[in-house]
C-alpha cells in the first residue's frame, strides 16, 4: 500500500522559488527561534525543532494562514521575544518557504545555533590610527582633536607641587616625602621624575595592587571555614617583580595560563599559575564532599567556572560565563565555546605546587609516586565509605539505643584510664603486662577489663589486642612452671568493648598473672596494647587480690593521670553503664551489632584494605625522601590528597556540555577549544590524544596572547589608561561586549593597543610613560563652567580627574608620613594585622585584637594577609577590593561609617600619636606637618586655624586633623 | 577618657553643634519612591539559623518517623548525604502539640511561638541546590550559590534607600561567638555601591559598632575631639569651596556631621536599658546581661543572646533601619554553637531553638502591640534542613532536598503553604516546590518591588536578587 510521508504530499503543491531548507531556512530558525522553542525549553508549549512540531504552527502553501509567519511579520512582530526581529528578507524567505510547501529535510532536528556576529568594535582588527599631529605625544593629538571637535577648552597644566604629588601616588602609591630622593617643585624635570618613579621598586608594589584586585587575589579560601593559604604570597611577589622588571605583557599572561608548559624549568612559569588559583575555593565541597557526589561535582563545576571566567574577563574583557546556561544573549559566545574552555582547565585544581628547589626530573618521579599514593587513598576512602554505608543503614538504630543507655546509666569518665604499652610499628610485636600478688595465693578468676578512651572515637575496648594469652605462675620471668590460663593466639578475637573478660583459674596458688599480646590493636598507622584494669578474684570473700598490686610490663607509657602501670590495679576503670539491666540490654545490642557486622563482613574488601595499607606504608616514606622545594598556591595537577580532594595527575576530567548549566543534565562530550572571536582563534585545539593536559592550556595561552587577538591588546591598554587617568576609555573594563560601554576615544584606544602590540618588548612601562608624559595627564583638576556644561563627566579629559586615595594608599600614607613605614621590608610572607583565634577548625580573624603600634605590621599594604570571609574593616570601609570577584576599578563611596573610621580608628589614633611626637620636636610643627603630608606649605587660613588647634590640644591632635583633611585624602 | 565620659560629653554638645547643621541626609533608594506597585511592608527582619535547623524537630511534624523510630529508613530511592550514609528512621526527640486557632503542630522546642503561630506563614516545601553550608547560606542570603553577589538586605537598601538620616539602612547582628559560613560575604553589597553593605553591630559587646567612638587614647579628650571636628569642618569646607564642581568634597564634609549624629542615634538604639522591665522580660533578657554563663550550652544564655538581638532589632527598625539580619549560630566549630547537629540534635537544638523561639515570639508580639507588624516582614530561614534518618546515633545530616522557611507580618497571611512528604525528606509535590528565589520575590513584592525589574548591570548581565527565577507566593498574601 502507498503511505505518503508529509513531505511527499506537500511536494504536490506547485513550487515557487522554493528556498533551500538547509541553507536558507534552518539557519534563521536556529539563530532566532530555537533558544526558546527547542525540546528543552518549549516556551509557550511551542517547539520548532522538528517537522512534526513546526507543522502545528503553519499551513503549507498558505503563509497568510500560518501562525509562524504572522508572529514574525509586521513592524512590531511578536516574535522573537528575546532575539533581534527578523529582517524583512528573512521574513520573506520564511514566507516563500511556507508558500512553497514548507519542505523539511527528513528526520532533521534543529538546534539552537545563534549567529556568530563578529561585527563589533572590540572584535575588529586593530589598525594603527595615525595621530593628526606629527610631533609630540600621540595621546594629546587624539585627546585634543576630540576636545576641539566638542568645543571644549582644556584647562592649564597643574602646578608643580600638585603634579609631583599626583605622579608620586599614581606611579608608586606613596606621598613624595616617602621617597629617598628629593622633589624640587622649583626646578623639576618632569620626564626624569617619571623615570625615577618608574624604576623605583615602589612602582611594582603600587601597580601589583591594581593587578591583584583584578585577579581576585586573597590568602584564604573563603566559603566555609575560610582556611589560610600559607603559600599564596609568592604569586604576589611574582606580580610585583614582573611589573618592576617590565616583563613583556604577552609573556606575563602566558605564564599565568600555562607557564609550566611554555617555560618549563623556570620558576616564573609555575609562579604565574598562582593566577588561576587566586580566587575563592570551596574547601568543604572539594575535600569533605568530593566529586563522588553530586554536590561535590557542582562545587567543582563552579570552581572551574570561576577560573574560566577569570581568564576571559581579565585577559580579554569578555564575559564568557554568560554562556553557562544558554548561549550568550548578546555576544557571540555559545555554550559549546564556554564548555570547551572547561575542557581546557579540566585537569587543574587549586593547591600548593613546587616552583623551585626540586629538579624537574625529580619532580616527575615524585609526581608519579604521589599519583600512586593518591589513587590508593581514593580506593581506601571508597572501600571504607561503602562499608560504613552498608553497616550504618542497619545499625544506626542499635547505636542510638546504646547511646541512650550510656547517657541514662553511664558514669562520667575518670581520667585514670589504665595501662598502655609503647607504640609499635609492628603488629606482631609481643608485649606483656603482669601483676604481682605479693605471694602465691589461690586465685579463682582473672578478670580483664578493657580500657576506655575516646581518642579517635574508639571508646570501649581501646587498645585491646587482637590475639593474646593469659598465663599464671610463680616465676616472675615466666620461664618455668608457666600455666596457660587462656589462649587466644590462634585467631583474631572480636573486641570485647565494654565487656569484662572473665577467666577461670581454678584456685591454684599463683603469685604472678601475665597477659601477653601476640597481635596488637591497630591504630591509624601503628599498634598498641592497653588494658583498663586487671583483677584476680579469690580468697574467702572473693575479693580482688590484685587491688593495688605491683605491675610490671615489657614497656609502658607513663603519662599520668591517664596511663601508667599503677592504673592497671587502682580499682578505677570505666563502666559505661552501672545499671545491671541496662548492661544486659547493652550486651544484647552489641551481640546483634556484631552479628550484623559479621554478616556484612567482606573478606575480599578487608584483604584489599590490608593490601592498600601495606602499599601506603611502603610508599609514604619514599615520598618523604624528595626535597620539599619552595611552594606556591597555584593551578596544579599533582598534590597530596586532602580528604576527598584528589589530584588528577594530569588526567583531564570528562567535560560535558551542561544543559541549563545543570550538572544533572549533561550533554555532549567537550574537547578543548575557545570562542573563535578573532581571526585565527582555534575553535577546537585538536591536540593529539597523548598530549599532556598542559598542552591545552598552552594552546589557550598562545591563542589569547596572539598578535591577532584584538581583545587582548585593547583590554590591557584600557586598563593602563584607567589606572593612570582614573577612568577607562572603555568604562566597562571587564566587558567589551554588547552590554558593555563603547570607547570614548576608539582611535586612541587602537593607537595605544597597536603601540603595545608592535613594541617588540610589549613593555607596560613604556606605555605608562607615554600616558603620564602627556599634556592630558598633566592638566590641573580645576573646574570650568563652560566645559562642565558640555561634558560634566570629563569623558573628553578637558581636566585631570581629582581622585581619593585608595584604601591602601591611605594606610601606607599614614605609616609613611608618621615615619614608621618599613619601605625596605619587601616581599615574603604577608604581615597579619589580626589575631587568629580557633585556628584548628574555622579560624576567627580578629582585627580588633591586633595592636596598631606593632611594627611587624608597618609594611606596605600590598604585603597584607588578605582574608576573604572577614575583610579588614578599616580598609573595607575605604572601599578596598572584595577578593571574591574580579575588581577592575575601585568604588569611591562617601559614607558616615567612613568618616567614623578615619576619625576614630585605632590605627589613625596610633599614627597621629606617632606623628605628633615627631612634630613636637619641630620648630614649626604646622609647616613641617604640611610638607611631610601634603608636600606643600599651609595656606594662611590653614596655618592660623591649625596653629590654634596645636596650641590648645597638642601635636597629636593636630596630626589627627591632618589625616582627616580633604587635602590629605584627595589628589588634585 | 573612657567611653562613658565621652558619651556624656557628646550628648552635651552635639545637638547644638553638630546635629543641627544638616538633617536630611537619608539617601533615597534607586527607585526614589517610584515603587513598582503599592507596598504592604516597609522593612524586613531576616532571622538566619546558621548551620541548618531541623524542620522535622521544630514545626514540620512527622508522626511516621516516631512510628518507625529505629527501623531502617527506605524512602524508595538511593540517598546521597553530605557527610554520612543514611541511618535508621529517627523520630523527633521532642513531643509535638497543637497550638493556636489553626491547631498547628509545634514541637516543645518552639512552643514559645505557640501564642503567635496563627500569624506565621510556614512554607514546608523549600528546596535548596546543594548540601554544602557555604553555598546553601549564600543562596538564602544572596540568591546565588557562589560569592560575589549582593545580599537581599543590600538589594532592599539599594532599592528603597534609608528611612533614617543617621543610621545605616542595612544592619546585621551577627552571632557574637563568630561568623557563619562565608563570614561577611553574607551581607556584602558586592557590585552594588558600598553604602548598601550590611553594617555589623554587636549589641552587648565592648565596641558594638566599629569606630563609632574614639579609642582609648593619651591625647583624645572630649575637648580635643570636638575642637578637631570643628577645625576639620572649617578647613574641609574651605577646601571644597575652593574646588567648585566636585560634589564629593562637600559630601565628605557632611559625612562627618552624619557620623556625629550616628554616634548618638546608634548609641541610643542599642541601649536596651531604656526599655521598661516588662519588655526586657518579654524578650527574656538575663539579669546578668550579655555576660550570662554559657560555658556549656544552655537555654538561659541562648535566650539572652537571641532575645537581646531581637529587642535591638526592634529599636533599630523603629528608628528607620530598613533591613535587619539576625544570626543565630556561628561557624562550624566545637563545641557546637550552631544548628549543625551532626552528632546530637537534642544537645544543640534544644537550647538554640528555645532561645530563638522565645526571642522571636517576643518580637512578633511586641511589633504587633506597636502596630509595626503590619508593615514589617519577618523572614525565618536557614541554609537547609536536616534528614529524617539518623547520622551516627543521635545526629542528623543535611537535608537540602526539603526544609522550612516562614514569613510573618507585612501583609502575609498565617497558615501552612507547601508540605513536605511523609518523611520530611522531599516536597510532597516535587513539581511545585518553593525556592529561595520565590521567598525573595515575595519579600520584594511586599515591599512594592517587582523582582524582575530591580536590576543592575554587572559583567554584561542585568543581575537580580532572584537570578532568572522566582515566583511571588501569592497564596499567602493578604
Amino acid at each position: 500500500m502507498f503511505r505518503a510521508s508529509p513531505a511527499l504530499l506537500l511536494a504536490a503543491i506547485p513550487l515557487y522559488a522554493a528556498p533551500d531548507f538547509e541553507r536558507e531556512v534552518a539557519p534563521i530558525l536556529e539563530a532566532s527561534c530555537l533558544s526558546c522553542h527547542d525540546a528543552a525549553n518549549a516556551k509557550g508549549d511551542v517547539r520548532l525543532d522538528t517537522q512534526a512540531a513546526v507543522l502545528e504552527h503553519l499551513k503549507p502553501g498558505l503563509p497568510d494562514a500560518s501562525l509562524l509567519i504572522e508572529q514574525v511579520s509586521g513592524p512590531e512582530p511578536d516574535m522573537p521575544k528575546k532575539e533581534k526581529p527578523l529582517t524583512p528578507a528573512q521574513v520573506e524567505t520564511l514566507r516563500q518557504w511556507v508558500q512553497s510547501g514548507a519542505v523539511w529535510s527528513e528526520g532533521r532536528v534543529l538546534a539552537d545555533k545563534p549567529a556568530r556576529d563578529l561585527d563589533w568594535w572590540s572584535l575588529r582588527e586593530i589598525r594603527k590610527p595615525k595621530p593628526e599631529a606629527r610631533n609630540g605625544n600621540p595621546v594629546d593629538s587624539f585627546i585634543e582633536a576630540k576636545l576641539a571637535e566638542k568645543g571644549l577648552k582644556p584647562v592649564p597644566e597643574a602646578d608643580p607641587a600638585t603634579l609631583i604629588r599626583r605622579l608620586s601616588y599614581d606611579l608608586t602609591g606613596l606621598p613624595p616625602s616617602a621617597h629617598n630622593f628629593e622633589f624640587r617643585a622649583s626646578s623639576f624635570d618632569f620626564d626624569s621624575l617619571v623615570d625615577r618613579l618608574l624604576s623605583s621598586p615602589a612602582f611594582g608594589e603600587k601597580w601589583a595592587q591594581h593587578w591583584l584586585d583584578l585577579v581576585r587575589y586573597a590568602e584564604t579560601h573563603g566559603y566555609d571555614k575560610d582556611k589560610p593559604r600559607m603559600n599564596a604570597w609568592p604569586y604576589r611577589d611574582y606580580v610585583i617583580r614582573s611589573l618592576n622588571d617590565d616583563k613583556p605583557y604577552d609573556r606575563f599572561v602566558q605564564e599565568q595560563i600555562a607557564g609550566d608548559a611554555l617555560f618549563p624549568g623556570q620558576p616564573d612559569g609555575v609562579l604565574g599559575l598562582g593566577f588561576l588559583a587566586a580566587g575563592p575555593w570551596d574547601y568543604i565541597g572539594h575535600s569533605e564532599v568530593g566529586e563522588g557526589k553530586v554536590d561535590g561535582r557542582i562545587a567543582k563545576h563552579l570552581d572551574r567556572d570561576e577560573m574560566v571566567s577569570a581568564v576571559f574577563n581579565i585577559f580579554t574583557s569578555t564575559t564568557v560565563q554568560c554562556a553557562q546556561c544558554h548561549h550568550h544573549k548578546f555576544d557571540p559566545v555559545t555554550m559549546t565555546d564556554y564548555y570547551r574552555l572547561h575542557a581546557v582547565l579540566a585537569a587543574v585544581d587549586r593547591a600548593d605546587r613546587v616552583f623551585t628547589g626540586l629538579p624537574p626530573e625529580k619532580e616527575k618521579e615524585r609526581n608519579t609516586l604521589l599519583a600512586r599514593i593518591n589513587a590508593l587513598k581514593a580506593e581506601q576512602t571508597k572501600l571504607t565509605t561503602d562499608a560504613k554505608r552498608e553497616l550504618g543503614a542497619r545499625t544506626s538504630g542499635i547505636e542510638r539505643r546504646l547511646a541512650e543507655l550510656k547517657q541514662k546509666h553511664g558514669s562520667p569518665l575518670r581520667p585514670q584510664y589504665g595501662w598502655h604499652s609503647h607504640i609499635s610499628k609492628i603488629q606482631a610485636a609481643e608485649k606483656w603486662v603482669q601483676v604481682d600478688l605479693g605471694k602465691a595465693q589461690g586465685v579463682e578468676q582473672v578478670r580483664l577489663i578493657p580500657a576506655y578512651d575516646d581518642y579517635n572515637s574508639i571508646g570501649a575496648g581501646f587498645g585491646f589486642p587482637l590475639r593474646y594469652k593469659v598465663e599464671a605462675g610463680n616465676d616472675p620471668g615466666f620461664n618455668t612452671g608457666v600455666r596457660l590460663i587462656h589462649d587466644a593466639t590462634a585467631a583474631d578475637q572480636p573486641n570485647p568493648r565494654n565487656s569484662e573478660i572473665v577467666l577461670d583459674v581454678g584456685r591454684d596458688a599463683v603469685r604472678y598473672l601475665r597477659v601477653t599480646a601476640t597481635r596488637l590493636a591497630p591504630r591509624k598507622n601503628d599498634y598498641i596494647f592497653a588494658l583498663g584494669e586487671m583483677q584476680a578474684i579469690g580468697g574467702e570473700n572473693h575479693d580482688n587480690m590484685a587491688q593495688g598490686a605491683a605491675v610490671t610490663a615489657l614497656d609502658s607509657i607513663e603519662a599520668a593521670p591517664r596511663w601508667g602501670r599503677a592504673n592497671l590495679t587502682d580499682g578505677i576503670y570505666h563502666r559505661e553503664v552501672g545499671d545491671p539491666a541496662a548492661l544486659v540490654e547493652m550486651r544484647e545490642l552489641e551481640v546483634q551489632k556484631a552479628a550484623i557486622e559479621k554478616e556484612l563482613a567482606d573478606p575480599r574488601r578487608d584483604a584489599r584494605l590490608d593490601e592498600i595499607e601495606k602499599h601506603l606504608a611502603d610508599l609514604n616514606p619514599k615520598l618523604a625522601t624528595y626535597p620539599k622545594g619552595e611552594l606556591v598556591y597555584a593551578a596544579s595537577t599533582d598534590f597530596t590528597a586532602q580528604g576527598r580532594f584528589i589530584a588528577t595527575a594530569g588526567k583531564p576530567r570528562e567535560i560535558r556540555l551542561l544543559n541549563r548549566g545543570d550538572i544533572r543534565a549533561p550533554g555532549g562530550l567537550m574537547q578543548p577549544g575557545l570562542p573563535p572571536l578573532w581571526p585565527g582563534a582555534p575553535e577546537q585545539f585538536n591536540l593529539p590524544t597523548e598530549a599532556p593536559e598542559s598542552a591545552a592550556r598552552a594552546e589557550l595561552a598562545k591563542a589569547i596572547t596572539a598578535r591577532d587577538n584584538p581583545l587582548f591588546w585593547r583590554s590591557i591598554v584600557n586598563r593602563l589608561w584607567l589606572w593612570t587617568f582614573g577612568q577607562g576609555l572603555v568604562t566597562s573594563a571587564n566587558d567589551f561586549g554588547r552590554m558593555g560601554q563603547p570607547p570614548t576615544h576608539p582611535e586612541l584606544l587602537d593607537h595605544l593597543a597597536a603601540t603595545l602590540r608592535d613594541d617588540p618588548q610589549h613593555s607596560l612601562k613604556n606605555l605608562v610613560r607615554l600616558l603620564v608624559t602627556s599634556r592630558a595627564y598633566r592638566r590641573a583638576s580645576t573646574h570650568h563652567e563652560a566645559n562642565a556644561a558640555l561634558d560634566a563627566s570629563n569623558a573628553c579629559l578637558w581636566r585631570a580627574n581629582r581622585r581619593r586615595l585608595s584604601a591602601e594608599e591611605y594606610r601606607d600614607s599614614l605609616l609613611a608620613v608618621s615615619g614608621v613605614l618599613r619601605m625596605e621590608d619587601r616581599g615574603g610572607p604577608s604581615f597579619q594585622d589580626f589575631v587568629i583565634e580557633k585556628p584548628q577548625h574555622s579560624p576567627h580573624y580578629q582585627y580588633h585584637l591586633h595592636d596598631p603600634r606593632d611594627p611587624s605590621a608597618h609594611r606596605r599594604s600590598i604585603y597584607r594577609f588578605i582574608v576573604r570571609s572577614q575583610p579588614q574593616p578599616f580598609l573595607t570601609s575605604l572601599d578596598c577590593a572584595d577578593p571574591s570577584q574580579s575588581v577592575p576599578q575601585r568604588d569611591e563611596s562617601t559614607t558616615a561609617l567612613q568618616a567614623l573610621t578615619q576619625w576614630n580608628n585605632r590605627l589613625v589614633e596610633a599614627m597621629s600619636d606617632t606623628f605628633g611626637q615627631r612634630l613636637g620636636q619641630e620648630k614649626d610643627p604646622v609647616n613641617a606637618a604640611f610638607t611631610r603630608a601634603l608636600s606643600r606649605p599651609p595656606t594662611a587660613e590653614e596655618r592660623t586655624v591649625l596653629t590654634a588647634h596645636l596650641q590648645a590640644h597638642g601635636p597629636a591632635a593636630l596630626a589627627r586633623v591632618l589625616y582627616n583633611l580633604n587635602a590629605f585624602v584627595y589628589l588634585d | 577618657m573612657n567611653r562613658r565620659q565621652f558619651l556624656t560629653s557628646l550628648t552635651g554638645l552635639a545637638l547644638t553643634d553638630l546635629l543641627l547643621r544638616d538633617a536630611a541626609l537619608g539617601a533615597p533608594g534607586t527607585l526614589r519612591g517610584g515603587l513598582h506597585h503599592p507596598p504592604k511592608a516597609k522593612r524586613v527582619i531576616q532571622l538566619f539559623m546558621a548551620g541548618a535547623a531541623s524542620h522535622v524537630d521544630m514545626w514540620d511534624h512527622k508522626p511516621l518517623l516516631t512510628q518507625k523510630d529505629g527501623q531502617p529508613w527506605d524512602p524508595g530511592e538511593k540517598v546521597e548525604l553530605f557527610q554520612s550514609t543514611p541511618g535508621a528512621c529517627f523520630g523527633s526527640p521532642w513531643a509535638f502539640k497543637p497550638h493556636g486557632q489553626s491547631g498547628k503542630m509545634l514541637s516543645e522546642i518552639v512552643a514559645p511561638l505557640g501564642g503567635v503561630v496563627d500569624d506565621i506563614a510556614f512554607v514546608h516545601n523549600v528546596v535548596g541546590k546543594t548540601g554544602v553550608h557555604s553555598q546553601g547560606t549564600l543562596l538564602q542570603t544572596t540568591g546565588f550559590q557562589l560569592p560575589g553577589f549582593p545580599s537581599a538586605g543590600s538589594w532592599v537598601s539599594y532599592a528603597l534607600g534609608s528611612e533614617s538620616d543617621n543610621l545605616p539602612s542595612f544592619v546585621v547582628l551577627p552571632d557574637h561567638r563568630g561568623l557563619a559560613s562565608n563570614g561577611a560575604k553574607n551581607w556584602a553589597s558586592a557590585f552594588l555601591p558600598a553604602q548598601h553593605q550590611g553594617t555589623a553591630i554587636r549589641p552587648g559587646s565592648a565596641e558594638p559598632v566599629a569606630d563609632l567612638l574614639p579609642p582609648q587614647s593619651e591625647f583624645i579628650t572630649p575637648g580635643s575631639d570636638r575642637a578637631g571636628l570643628d577645625v576639620l569642618a572649617k578647613l574641609n569646607t574651605a577646601h571644597a569651596q575652593a574646588r567648585p564642581g566636585d560634589d564629593r568634597l562637600l559630601a565628605r564634609v557632611r559625612s562627618y556631621e552624619l557620623a556625629a549624629a550616628m554616634q548618638l542615634s546608634a548609641t541610643d538604639a542599642l541601649d536596651v536599658s531604656k526599655e521598661p522591665r516588662h519588655i526586657q522580660d518579654l524578650y527574656g533578657l538575663a539579669s546578668e546581661g550579655p555576660g550570662v554563663d554559657d560555658t556549656t550550652i544552655n537555654v538561659k544564655a541562648e535566650t539572652e543572646f537571641f532575645g537581646r538581638k531581637c529587642l535591638v532589632a526592634r529599636r533599630l527598625l523603629e528608628r528607620g533601619v530598613r533591613f535587619v539580619q539576625i544570626w543565630s549560630g556561628n561557624d562550624n566549630g566545637f563545641p557546637r554553637r550552631n544548628w549543625d547537629s551532626h552528632e546530637d540534635v537534642k544537645r544543640d537544638h534544644e537550647p538554640l531553638s528555645l532561645g530563638m523561639a522565645h526571642g522571636t515570639a517576643a518580637l512578633i508580639k511586641d511589633l504587633k502591640q506597636r502596630g509595626m507588624l503590619e508593615d514589617t516582614i519577618i523572614l525565618w530561614t536557614t541554609e537547609f534542613g536536616r534528614m529524617p534518618c539518623s547520622q551516627g546515633s543521635k545526629g542528623r545530616d543535611h537535608n537540602p532536598f526539603v526544609f522550612t522557611n516562614w514569613l510573618c507580618g507585612g501583609g502575609i497571611l498565617g497558615g501552612t503553604y507547601g508540605e513536605s512528604d511523609e518523611w520530611g525528606f522531599r516536597p510532597q509535590d516535587t513539581a511545585n516546590a518553593t525556592t529561595a528565589h520565590d521567598i525573595h520575590a515575595t519579600l520584594l513584592h511586599q515591599l512594592g518591588i517587582n523582582h524582575e525589574r530591580l536590576t543592575v548591570r554587572h559583567n554584561s548581565i542585568d543581575r537580580r536578587l532572584t537570578d532568572v527565577h522566582g515566583h511571588v507566593l501569592k497564596a499567602m498574601l493578604v
